[in-house]
């Protein structure tokens, strides 16, 4: 199936029509893009904590990996309903969505925060128990976590930039 | 409402709304550093919450959880009250009619006195909130921020799909 044709179907679906209030529920697309932004509010804040830990900045009495062990559940978590909610977001305007410039970006930033995150924790975070309480920590670390506060911010601009230009 | 009304047209004919009102790039950007802030705050709110109800075990205590975080909350609070107010001035009209706006700013001013009490008791008698024997107030304390939290998040999404029914 090509891509136009994809977004079609999806929009054609009685989910995207009930998204787009075509089934009577005309408050269903505001609620559930509320409940959106819940749920980045926990993906974005949870990453924010950890990442100001790498960075130095805050937490400095925590060590690294308890810190995340303790936070990145709440992150996954929230990513999950952040997921489904954006879904639900997304299919009731898909063709729409799928060729906006602010979309393309949010997703061209949620894309560069992964990488960042796995060169992170398949590199300097392996020996996370030599660094985990050092001040400051390394030099990867602090990288890793301003890019990723730089690409979370990024992400949450081009998504609030999407309802201007949709 | 009709003295609100009246608000909202002084605020929109200063000098100042104006210049808001004409550059297109000020609300976007206003309400993006809003929800960023938010996220601090709403983040910090949970977690304290459902480590006082008991749903995280790990991790730190609550007097911990409370040194570390609440700072952080009083940061992201001023970031949101400077652009809160942008946006107020950008679009006075747009809040000042929306039932939701003073919904929003009723539940903001219940949700600040209780974190700032709560933060005071821990800070008074940190030991007594890190046991299990904690007050029986936090159980409420959690509930109640949790709620208004959530809330202040609705009704602050809601200002935009409803300002207009009551023009």
């Amino acid at each position: 199936m090509t891509m136009p044709s994809f977004l079609l179907a999806a929009e054609h679906t009685s989910l995207a029509a009930a998204m787009r209030g075509e089934l009577g529920w005309e408050w269903l697309f505001p609620i559930v893009e509320t409940l959106h932004v819940i749920s980045l509010a926990m993906v974005f804040g949870s990453i924010v904590m950890v990442d100001l830990r790498l960075v130095g900045a805050a937490s400095r009495n925590s060590a690294v990996s308890r810190l995340s062990g303790e936070v990145l559940p709440y992150t996954w978590s929230a990513f999950i309903c952040a997921a489904i909610t954006g879904t639900l977001l997304f299919v009731s305007k898909a063709h729409v969505y799928f060729y906006n410039l602010q979309f393309q970006l949010k997703f061209l930033c949620m894309f560069l925060a992964g990488v960042n995150m796995a060169v992170f924790h398949f590199g300097a975070y392996r020996h996370v128990l030599d660094w985990d309480e050092r001040h400051p920590p390394p030099r990867a670390a602090r990288l890793a976590g301003a890019l990723s506060i730089a690409l979370w911010i990024g992400v949450i601009f081009f998504g609030r930039w999407i309802g201007f230009t949709t | 409402m009709r003295v609100t009304h009246h608000w909202a047209d002084w605020i929109a004919s200063t000098a100042l709304s104006g210049w808001l009102q004409n550059e297109a790039w000020v609300v976007p950007t206003s309400q993006s550093i809003h929800i960023v802030s938010v996220s601090v705050v709403f983040c910090c709110a949970v977690m304290i919450s459902l480590r006082l109800l008991r749903v995280s075990a790990s991790g730190r205590s609550v007097s911990q959880l409370v040194d570390t975080l609440v700072p952080w909350m009083y940061r992201a609070l001023a970031a949101l009250l400077l652009t809160g107010l942008v946006q107020i001035v950008a679009e006075p009209v747009r809040q000042f009619v929306a039932p939701v706006f003073w919904w929003k700013m009723l539940m903001i001013i219940g949700v600040l006195a209780l974190t700032v009490c709560f933060a005071r008791a821990v800070r008074r008698n940190a030991a007594r909130w890190d046991t299990a024997a904690r007050p029986a107030r936090a159980k409420w304390f959690a509930l109640i921020s949790l709620g208004l939290w959530v809330g202040i998040i609705f009704c602050g999404r809601f200002i935009g799909y409803t300002w207009e029914l009551y023009l």
